[in-house]
């Protein structure tokens, strides 16, 4: 099983290499569960969802014991459960488990997002390959919210300020809890030398190098899936990237 | 006048704030630049370098570790906290990074 997280600059492309990698990996008969814990999620466009807004009801959750969480799945609803019922069908049969956004109410948003929280936590690690997409910047990636994941990866544009941010991931993954394997994805790359300065700044595997691709930009203009948009570039690269994944981390279940 | 930028992460927040701040400055005003982003970079936009940049994240190990003192007023803060960019601008950072560079 192939359980994976992107994180890394807000815009550095971790949405649309995500969401494409999930599909990609589909495709290759495994089952696909595409989790999505930025509270301004971007996930489902690149995985041709047509939502931008998959919230849960109420009523996943109750009340949670004294002294544990405050909201915890009902009774006679586990993980599996939940994500059979609740989770959104994506092409390829991709399934989709969105944390939650930013617009609703306080107390709704806390009850979706615990269930969330829950059902990542408690779902059979040999029932899905799971494909993770973080928030932008350092805040969550590191403090508990993908231990889901054994590969963490860095999705890098070449530029400073995106280079500094998985500079600082990269750093706290020494401080704080990490996965297994923490690597880097290089993205928007358009001059042979990116690939290389990304490579001496961060002193981490670099497992794909994914080009730069005017077709990706078109397709965020549509609210397109990259992927619904035929192949190129992009779609190419992520391609081999799925290969490289599945040849050095797929964990033995 | 006080202006704040806000967007999507990859819009181009820090690199419109940074313009404007030393834009204004070249017009005249007194301007601080306040990075209240938890990934602070604003610096880079302005043309501090990263090592600085970096270093302005450091300064509360500082303050922890003895080397750095408190400071007590809005002057104080500028003054201790902050750093000089081109064009007059000041710069100082609201948040900062746990553990920035372990080791």
């Amino acid at each position: 099983m192939i359980r994976i997280a992107f994180a890394g600059k807000g815009g550095s492309g971790k949405s649309s290499v995500s969401g494409t990698f999930a599909r990609l990996l589909a495709r290759r008969d495994r089952p696909v569960l595409a989790v999505d814990s930025d509270p301004l999620p971007g996930m489902a466009y690149s995985l041709g969802i047509p939502v931008d807004d998959h919230p849960t009801p109420d009523d996943v959750v109750v009340e949670g014991p004294e002294g544990g969480p405050k909201w915890v799945l009902r009774p006679g609803l586990d993980a599996a459960g939940f994500i059979d019922q609740y989770a959104a069908a994506g092409p390829d049969d991709v399934r989709y488990l969105q944390f939650g956004n930013s617009w609703g109410h306080w107390s709704t948003l806390q009850r979706g997002q615990h269930a969330w929280s829950q059902v990542v936590r408690e779902m059979d690690p040999n029932a899905w390959n799971v494909v993770g997409d973080l928030p932008g910047g350092t805040r969550q990636a590191m403090f508990g919210w993908a231990k889901y994941a054994d590969v963490l990866a860095l999705v890098v544009e070449p530029t400073a300020k995106s280079i500094q941010v998985a500079r600082r991931l990269r750093n706290i993954t020494k401080a704080e809890w990490s996965p297994e394997h923490v690597v880097v994805v290089a993205n928007r790359i358009d001059h042979p030398d990116d690939v290389q300065r990304i490579h001496d700044a961060l002193e981490r595997p670099i497992i794909g190098a994914i080009p730069d691709d005017a077709a990706v930009t078109a397709a965020d203009k549509r609210a397109a899936a990259p992927l619904d948009d035929g192949s190129g570039p992009f779609v190419d690269a992520v391609e081999q990237l799925v290969d490289t994944v599945e040849s050095s981390y797929d964990a033995v279940s | 006048m006080r202006v704040a930028v806000v967007g999507k992460g990859g819009s181009g927040k820090t690199s419109v704030s940074g313009v404007l701040a030393r834009s204004l400055a070249r017009h005249g005003h007194h301007v601080i630049g306040l990075d209240c982003d938890t990934n602070p970079n604003l610096g880079l936009s302005l043309g501090v370098g990263d090592l600085e940049t970096e270093r302005l994240l450091s300064l509360r190990d500082q303050i922890d570790e003895g080397e750095q003192k408190h400071a007590h007023t809005w002057a104080d803060i500028l003054d201790a906290y902050g750093t000089d960019a081109p064009d007059g601008v000041r710069l100082t950072v609201v948040n900062r990074i746990d553990n920035p560079e372990p080791d």
